[in-house]
């Protein structure tokens, strides 16, 4: 129970952290660390299904787009974080745990628990075994990402 | 053998960027253009006997070990397969000579290449997720291709199409989940199974909603179509031959069909919306494209248009609807690249996309001339051209399942449809020859080829239109005819 709070936690705190920073780098990072941690609860939550496609598709490919363009369009110079990044950070993750505590003290016990659905199996076991043909897809993903950002920031070649 | 339809072009897109830096030209031509050859050979000589009568389904194995790709094959998607190997070879043929002054070609064949696998991909998937998936493999490169020229109207047309592009597939996401949620499974054999066996009319209808409107989008029916004729025109001349001729039908027509005609099975209040899309897309577009000046414009309008003939055809649900709707669908990706084609080279030309502006081309142009009128009298529908055929048989179909309306609106929509073709004509190639277009020549030879090409087998269907239909276009109507049962049973899971 510690570790799945401690999750949502990071994971709220991590969610907000990326809305908040205006370097753009920081805020992807913190974005990909935030749905690592999603990937995590759901596999706890026994849903390894989604809990791949949530890791191999935003903490993996879709960082890896937003690196890429952000080096490639980075003009330099240190971004300024907002003033308001050092107070509204944490007031809005009070308000989540108050508004949390609250909330879940009328429910904790009370839900009854899902069945578990045939899908089980280690992360590896669903990737590799279960949904192989989806790893061609998403090479396909992340060739088209990476050749689209390859296209849009070239260079002019000297003739044209 | 099979799967090659996907690897090869990957693959072949992996090495490109790298064979870019030693020959910025020839190779990247040499080795796309071998890659459409190598397909079409596969279709036509491996495809046909491999599926027989029947679907034929491909296990992988690695090292001697069965691994989980299935690949299905069948009818339909033999023939989409054909189809998109035999355009993609018409458009890598008239890239040669019109990306030359983009720059960068090599990336562009690895990104055009990216989609061709991301196509392929969704024509052989078995499953509603790899679906999505490969349709966002074809969406990703195509947003790249949309804005290849890097000008302002190609950023913003390629941003308003990525932006609707991810409305859709968030609606075909829920929809999938939704559909896991109620029947456990994601293949469709287990789905298809799972919705005989379930009792759940309203959930099924929410699920169908949201697949309507996102293979909608994607197939830019009306009224989802705002997205279309901005990223077309503004694509460069192939890519917007590949995204009218191909995507749409492909993401779009095809997707939708499978998913409606072989995993839920066809309602009568399905196939009446989807008869209702039709015709709307139909009219609309047709009034639409009669305003326009931009000949993309008008082109991509009349996409809309002619997609709503296909899917009109294909949701009357009888076997000559989808028949005629199929074949359609292959006059269509073949006469409309035509046209896009050659307003590529119209553009190269004079530099201008506004048919105002032109006049008296024909003289200057006689093959792009002669093409152009080749194609629009296709897709009109005048005899023995190909879009006759297809048009004649979705008119008889309407007649025969007593829906004397629609099939009045069919015939008033392709009059429509002859009026803004001869418009073009009368704008661009007759008329008094313009002093300005006085140093315009002919397109070059590769564009030449791939548009004559293009043209003889507009003319080719046509004439010989009762063997292609035996021949292609038959088992797969027969494929989609059987519904549901074509995947019970068949897919061996």
């Amino acid at each position: 129970m510690i570790v799945e709070i401690a999750l949502l936690c990071g994971l709220v705190l991590l969610s907000v952290a990326a809305v908040l920073f205006r370097d753009l780098l920081k805020a992807a990072i913190c974005l990909a660390v935030a749905s690592l941690l999603l990937g995590i609860i759901f596999f706890r939550m026994k849903a390894p299904y989604i809990g791949a496609f949530e890791i191999s598709v935003v903490a993996g490919l879709i960082t890896v787009l937003f690196i890429t363009t952000i080096a490639l369009t980075k003009t330099g110079g240190d971004v300024r974080e907002s003033k308001a990044a050092s107070w509204i950070f944490p007031l809005v993750f009070v308000v989540f745990l108050v508004l949390d505590f609250f909330v879940m003290r009328g429910l904790i016990g009370k839900i009854p628990s899902l069945e578990a659905t045939p899908e089980h199996g280690t992360f590896g076991d669903v990737l590799w075994k279960l949904r192989t043909f989806d790893l061609v897809g998403q090479i396909g993903v992340i060739f088209a990402g990476v050749l689209a950002v390859l296209a849009l920031f070239r260079k002019r070649d000297k003739d044209e | 053998m099979v799967f090659l339809f996907i690897a090869l072009p990957l693959v072949v897109a992996g090495i490109l960027p790298l064979v870019g830096k030693i020959s910025k030209k020839v190779l990247p031509d040499l080795l796309t253009n071998s890659v459409f050859i190598i397909l079409l050979a596969l279709v036509f000589f491996e495809g046909r006997g491999l599926i027989g009568q029947d679907v034929a389904v491909q296990q992988l194995s690695w090292l001697g070990e069965p691994i989980n790709i299935r690949l299905m094959l069948d009818g339909f998607s033999l023939f989409m397969l054909f189809a998109v190997s035999l355009v993609g070879f018409a458009i890598s043929l008239f890239s040669i000579d019109y990306m030359d002054h983009y720059g960068s070609k090599a990336n562009f064949y690895a990104l055009f290449l990216v989609m061709l696998a991301g196509m392929n991909g969704l024509l052989l998937v078995t499953d509603l997720f790899q679906i999505y998936i490969f349709l966002e493999v074809a969406a990703v490169a195509s947003y790249a291709l949309v804005a290849f020229g890097l000008g302002q109207d190609e950023l913003e047309a390629s941003f308003k199409y990525l932006m609707l592009s991810a409305v859709a597939s968030a609606f075909l996401l829920a929809g999938i989940v939704i559909i896991f949620g109620v029947t456990g499974g994601l293949d469709f054999e287990t789905v298809s199974q799972g919705l005989r066996a379930l009792d759940a009319r309203y959930l099924v209808g929410l699920c169908a909603a949201f697949f309507i409107l996102g293979f909608g989008l994607k197939a830019a029916l009306v009224p989802f179509h705002a997205w279309l004729p901005d990223a077309h025109p503004s694509a460069p001349a192939p890519i917007s031959a590949a995204l009218s001729g191909l995507l749409i039908k492909v993401s779009g027509v095809y997707a939708l069909t499978r998913v409606f005609l072989n995993v839920f099975g066809l309602t009568p209040a399905l196939s009446t919306v989807l008869m209702y899309l039709g015709v709307i897309s139909m009219v609309v577009a047709a009034l639409l494209a009669l305003g326009q000046t931009d000949i993309k414009r008008m082109l991509a309008y009349s996409s809309i248009s002619q997609v709503g003939y296909i899917v009109l055809g294909i949701g009357l649900g009888t076997p000559l609807g989808i028949l005629g709707g199929l074949f359609h669908l292959f006059n269509h990706a073949l006469a409309k690249s035509l046209l896009f084609l050659n307003s590529g080279s119209l553009q190269m030309a004079t530099g201008t996309r506004n048919l105002d502006e032109m006049g008296g081309l024909g003289k200057r142009m006689p093959v792009t001339a002669g093409t152009t009128l080749i194609g629009s009298l296709a897709i009109a529908g005048v005899p023995p051209l190909n879009g006759f055929w297809s048009k004649l048989i979705i008119i008889v179909a309407l007649i025969q399942a007593k829906h004397w309306a629609f099939a009045l609106i069919a015939v008033l929509a392709s009059v429509l449809t002859l009026w803004y073709y001869l418009l073009i004509q009368r704008k661009a190639f007759f008329g008094k020859p313009n002093e300005k277009w006085s140093a315009v020549r002919e397109a070059p030879f590769w564009m030449t080829v791939s548009t004559v090409l293009l043209a003889l087998l507009c003319i080719a269907t046509g004439i010989f239109f009762a063997g292609t239909i035996n021949s292609w276009i038959r088992p797969a109507a027969d494929a989609l005819v059987k519904g549901v049962q074509t995947m019970l049973g068949s897919l061996g899971f």
